[in-house]
């Protein structure tokens, strides 16, 4: 058995599916007897668990400890399918319920929140000799969709680059059984996800919040209390170099309406979003400009995928879903739009941030225009605008239905900081320029790499490129973006 | 027909009296003077008595598949698994057994979801182990508690607790002819394991 870092055992692939590392929490200690040893029979690393809370614990101090958990439904000091959606949030592990109960309306709950599998009691032998199959397929799903990405060489070639750069440990090994990085909120994200996953093959410059980083944010939320929390707080807690306060506030912002929604708390905290002490100065200078220029063909570049993007945007979602932001937002007026055109001519107008919601580029799963922007924006309703955009480029490209919307805008500073934000990349339409705002930040600087987790990623290099190639379809003069003011 | 009714007739059935019979034999001597399961015969009568009491469990509806199941899983490594499981499952079961008889003897209210949730617990103990006849009544008793019917909540209990001294008794008397042939075994060869 190889030893971990910490002195816990770590995955041998070689010899998958045996060494598959079990958790079971079950609170009857008869079961708890039996399956230990059901699962020691097929070869399994087995830890047991009476507590639910005892469970989570164990879970979380050995990270990637564990490839399984299977759980009772019905426990004393916690429901199961609230560990179940722990579980998912936190660590990302395939879970597998059981219980006594069959009824149909259980089983759905338990598919609803998230469960790999079902179990009905008493459990048979045979039923837990194949449950490394819901390990593997995790796997193979993580892995086919970083692939998918791979497809397009002018990622490839920013992949090469950002895969130096970045951490290994956010790398996706293609033998290495760590549980995916991909958060999981919803069952229906996840499914969203991966059909998306399919079509497109946009670089993402996001952050995924892999194991160890939402550890590492738990750990500050609980250090700073969290009534008190704050983005920046939790940033500065969590020592992470190349994460943004967007990303953190996102972050944030998900866990909270997660915690929100565990204890059936219908009321969305809105006290404490995220602050944004910094935002950048809004001034219309000719460095800006420029700045905008760069950017906004750097931008334009990085969202261009010429092949298989899904055109989807009608103008009139967009509107309509502008709209929606400005009436929904509470604190901030809606501003104008400015486009990367605009900015070239040299718009004086201050910018003043749009504040339009984000969305978590946390979130890994791509939401059609219609439906899961609405959706996700009415989440966010509450919020301020987490921009902390200090090079935001814009792109007055067309926001087709898979992409992370990053709606709101932020001039670009004229100081061009080392921090981008990190969001997701509009992909773009090639066919669909024009009438479009795209608010987007787009980093476009090598700073970005490092965030990159194996993901295709923006930066200079490969703006240059799609920039050139971009020019080609339009001249950079006659890109109009309307000015919405 | 009341399936708590049906179910009680089970109990009154007469079993053989095997342990009678194992006692008689245990006690017979052979020309030499030394006990006949010493000379190994025992070992087969024993392992025939103890076959014979578990397809009549099995007949009767006591034990189920499972319990084969827990059999074997029985191996080198844990030589007592299946009595382990029951002295586990036995403690649990009567804790349970308690509690629904404390929330039962109050007259007054009924906490109907702790009866639930202590019969969830006990119906899934009982499935662990095979016990088949206690698990079925457990969900005849559940479903009393769902209709809040009282007095089918009470004979419910008592139909419970008769099942499970029931099935108590005759796996203890299990693993007493186990442990006899265990030991006649290790006497016959001493120093040498047994697998069952």
């Amino acid at each position: 058995m190889t030893e971990g870092i910490n002195g816990f055992s770590s995955p041998r692939p070689e010899i998958f599916p045996a060494g598959l590392r079990v958790l079971v929490v079950d609170d009857d200690p008869t079961w708890l007897k039996i399956l230990e040893k059901m699962l020691k029979k097929c070869s399994y690393e087995v830890t047991t668990c009476g507590l639910a809370i005892e469970a989570l614990d164990l879970l979380r101090e050995r990270k990637d400890g564990f490839d399984i958990v299977i759980s009772d439904v019905n426990m004393p000091d916690m429901d199961g399918f609230k560990l179940l959606e722990h579980v998912g949030l936190e660590m990302d592990l395939p879970v597998i319920m059981m219980s006594v109960d069959g009824e149909t309306s259980r089983v759905m709950r338990g598919v609803q929140h998230g469960a790999c599998d079902y179990l009905l009691k008493p459990i048979r032998m045979k039923e837990l000799r194949n449950i490394w199959q819901h390990v593997y397929r995790k796997k193979i799903h993580e892995v086919r969709d970083t692939e998918s990405h791979e497809g397009l060489e002018e990622i490839l070639m920013m992949r090469n680059v950002s895969e130096q750069q970045s951490d290994d440990g956010y790398l996706f090994c293609g033998g290495d059984m760590t549980p995916g990085s991909k958060k999981r909120k919803d069952f229906e994200h996840k499914y969203e996800e991966k059909d998306f996953a399919d079509h497109s093959s946009v670089k993402k410059a996001r952050v995924v919040w892999t194991f160890d980083l939402h550890q590492k944010f738990v750990k500050a939320v609980n250090l700073i209390g969290f009534e008190k929390v704050g983005p920046k707080k939790i940033l500065d807690l969590m020592n992470v170099p190349w994460l943004t306060r967007e990303n953190v506030a996102s972050h944030l912002q998900k866990y909270r309406l997660y915690l929100t929604r565990l204890q059936k708390d219908d009321i969305k905290t809105s006290s404490s979003g995220p602050k944004h002490p910094d935002i950048s100065p809004r001034d219309a200078t000719e460095s800006r400009t420029e700045s905008l220029k760069v950017q906004q063909n750097e931008a334009v570049s990085s969202h261009r995928t010429p092949n298989n993007l899904i055109i989807q945007n009608p103008n009139s979602t967009i509107h309509e879903v502008d709209i929606k932001c400005n009436a929904s937002l509470q604190t901030i007026k809606p501003t104008k739009i400015i486009t990367g055109y605009a900015a070239k001519t040299g718009i004086s107008n201050p910018f003043e941030s749009t504040q339009y919601l984000p969305f978590n580029s946390v979130l890994p799963t791509q939401y059609s225009w219609g439906g899961g922007f609405k959706e996700i924006q009415f989440k966010q309703e509450h919020n301020p605008p987490q921009f902390q955009v200090q090079n935001s480029c814009f792109t007055g490209l067309g926001l087709p239905a898979q992409q992370y919307i990053m709606p709101s805008f932020q001039p670009p500073d004229p100081v061009i900081s080392p921090t981008w934000s990190l969001r997701e990349q509009t992909s773009i339409n090639n066919m669909e320029l024009s009438p479009f705002l795209l608010q987007g930040q787009h980093c476009s600087s090598t700073n970005i790499d490092h965030l990159n987790k194996g993901l295709p990623e923006c930066n200079d290099h490969e703006f240059l490129n799609d920039a050139l190639k971009f020019d080609y379809e339009y001249p950079t003069d006659s890109l109009e973006y309307p000015l919405i003011v | 027909m009341n399936p708590l009714t049906h179910l009680s007739s089970y109990v009154h059935k007469k079993t053989p009296k095997l342990s009678e019979v194992n006692l008689r034999f245990l006690n017979s001597k052979a020309k030499t003077g030394v006990p006949l399961w010493l000379l190994g015969f025992g070992a087969v009568r024993l392992r025939t008595d103890m076959n014979r009491l578990l397809s009549l469990l099995f007949h009767q509806g006591v034990l189920d598949e499972q319990f084969l199941q827990l059999q074997q899983l029985q191996d080198q490594t844990s030589p007592n698994f299946v009595s382990e499981v029951v002295t586990i499952y036995f403690h649990e079961s009567e804790k349970q057994l308690r509690n629904l008889r404390n929330i039962l003897l109050d007259r007054e209210m009924w906490d109907y979801v702790k009866l639930g949730i202590h019969l969830n617990q006990l119906m899934g103990s009982s499935s662990s182990i095979g016990a088949k006849r206690v698990r079925n009544i457990c969900a005849a008793f559940r479903t009393a508690v769902e209709q809040n019917n009282r007095s089918a909540c009470m004979r419910a209990l008592e139909v419970l607790e008769h099942e499970y001294c029931y099935l108590k008794n005759k796996l203890h008397e299990l693993f007493q002819i186990e442990q006899q042939r265990v030991l006649g075994d290790a006497v016959r060869y001493p120093g040498v394991v047994h697998q069952q």
